[in-house]
């Protein structure tokens, strides 16, 4: 500061001081106004800053917890090795076929063989799933698979091996319906099982339907043929009848073909057998608990995540216009004082 | 009337309101007489301060800051708000151009000389509230910068053309005496 001390001591010198009748006013002000009674929330205030310091770590540490237990939580009931993909994929297919409940050989073991050597024709489909514990071991267990089916009368449809450190076989086989309990028998015994899953489909009531529509069709035609044969029909009726008869007569072969399909979809049983190393199945295959569990916890970090961004997008434009009014009005203020002060 | 010796605060204990009054109402005083450039003005807008502080007195935070920064803030809002309805007066009456113009500014009162007055006038209230605050009040440049809303430097800078104004207009007074 520049000033001369002289005009900084004559301002201190000068510095005013309130008149008695002022100072006997506030004193009256201070003294004898009573302090209105406070409300009993009027003592509770909620500083903003400080409220934000506490409760955004608060915040944070709670997500973190609530992810943390649900993680934990989750991952007791995580199934093990890939059960899980099988298993929904075996459950797909029973609803795609809607017509027989599935009956696990794990649950059941004897419940396939009493179904599959039951008289009524049914479709029994297996799918299985064997871990082995290399690439080398792929290779033995598909060669294996094939021999046994082979050995019980059955046959490949399709095969697959690749081989590699997360090598993995995929094989389609059929086999006739008395063997099915012996072939997963064998075909699990090729590895460690990760999953089993059987579906039975009842075709019976295909075959009754289409049975008795080639009984009815076989005496229909012997029906038209001896009215054809006896009856002195004029020339419209006989030409109807043969073109009946010709209908029929084309009917009855594609009849015996459905039968015939069918019959040999409940003397063939078909198994999907795949084979595959660890590493095939993937990380999830082999995770443990802890791992699981910090997979659960980070899926609900994630959606924690979703969930305040979808709030910050939609509030986001709201605060935005509250700063900006906010900001608005104190830069106003500012300004407005200036002009105030500048007089 | 006889009044009693204002007693100093105490620091550990929670100051009472009619302590805190006592002690800072010299301040409060002379922050609105610089202001204003009005004793009259200066007491009315004392005694408004007071009110409202007496108001608000279970709201204030001792951690936040000082009674006399937060007093000195009552202040202030109460002294612009009279700013403000004082200039939708003067404009309502040049509007009308019927009512004369009254002369507000009763003076600084006693205790100031003639010269000093007369140099006061010459500033803006702006360039007086930061003399007041930082001369006669003694407030240290941070506290003040944070009464006023603006940056240290600015403080600094509006205290130093103010001075430098009360100055030459001294200087010029003595010249002319």
């Amino acid at each position: 500061m520049t000033s001369s001390p002289e005009l900084i001591h004559e301002l201190r010198a000068s510095r005013p001081s309130a008149p008695l009748e002022l100072r006997a006013r506030v004193r009256e002000i201070a003294v004898t106004s009573a302090l209105p009674k406070p409300a009993p929330w009027a003592s509770w205030r909620f500083p903003l800053r400080r409220g934000a310091l506490i409760a955004v770590p608060a915040a944070a540490a709670l997500a973190f917890a609530s992810a943390g237990v649900l993680g934990l939580a989750r991952s007791d009931v995580a199934p093990q090795s890939g059960a899980i993909f099988n298993r929904d994929r075996a459950e797909k297919t029973t609803l795609e076929s809607g017509t027989a409940p599935n009956v696990s050989p794990q649950l059941a073991p004897q419940g396939t063989a009493d179904a599959a050597t039951d008289n009524r024709i049914q479709r029994v489909s297996a799918t299985l799933t064997v871990e082995v514990s290399d690439s080398d071991a792929v290779s033995r267990a598909a060669q294996d698979a094939l021999d046994l089916t082979r050995s019980l009368g059955g046959y490949v449809v399709s095969s697959s091996v690749a081989t590699g450190e997360a090598g993995s076989a995929s094989l389609t086989v059929r086999v006739p319906v008395g063997k099915v309990q012996e072939a997963i028998t064998g075909l699990s015994g090729l590895g460690r099982i990760v999953s089993q899953q059987v579906t039975i489909d009842d075709l019976q009531g295909t075959l009754d339907q289409l049975e008795q529509r080639e009984a009815k069709v076989r005496s229909e035609i012997a029906r038209i043929r001896a009215r054809l044969a006896s009856e002195n029909l004029d020339a419209q009726t006989e030409a109807v009848l043969r073109a009946k008869l010709q209908t029929l007569r084309a009917e009855l072969p594609e009849l015996r073909r459905g039968i015939a399909s069918t019959e040999a979809e409940g003397r063939m049983s078909t198994i999907q057998l795949t084979v595959a190393t660890p590493e095939a199945f993937g990380s999830v295959a082999s995770a443990s608990r802890i791992d699981r569990a910090v997979d659960e916890a980070l899926n609900v970090l994630a959606w924690e995540a979703v969930i305040v961004l979808g709030m910050l997008i939609v509030f986001a434009p709201f605060a935005l216009l509250a700063l900006a009014a906010w900001l608005g009005r104190r830069i106003y203020r500012r300004h407005e004082e200036e002009r105030l002060l500048a007089t | 009337m006889t009044l009693d010796t204002p007693r100093p605060l105490d620091a550990t204990a929670p100051p009472s309101f009619a302590a805190v009054a006592e002690e800072l109402l010299d301040d409060v005083y002379g922050y609105l007489l610089y202001l204003t450039k009005n004793w009259a003005v200066a007491e009315d807008l004392t005694g408004e301060t007071f009110e409202a502080a007496l108001k608000k007195w279970r709201r204030f935070d001792p951690g936040r800051g000082t009674p006399r920064a937060w007093l000195l803030a009552i202040a202030r809002s109460t002294a612009l708000d009279w700013f403000r309805s004082d200039a939708r007066r003067r404009k309502r009456e040049e509007r009308s151009e019927a009512a004369e113009r009254r002369d507000l500014s009763g003076g600084f009162g006693e205790g100031f000389s003639a010269e000093l007055e007369e140099a006061l006038r010459a500033l803006s209230a702006g360039e007086r509230e930061v003399v007041a605050l930082r001369i006669v009040l003694d407030l240290d440049g941070e506290e003040t910068a944070r009464l006023l809303g603006i940056s240290l430097t600015a403080v600094s800078t509006r205290l130093s053309r103010a001075l430098s104004k009360l100055e030459e207009r001294m200087r010029d007074h003595d010249v002319v005496a």
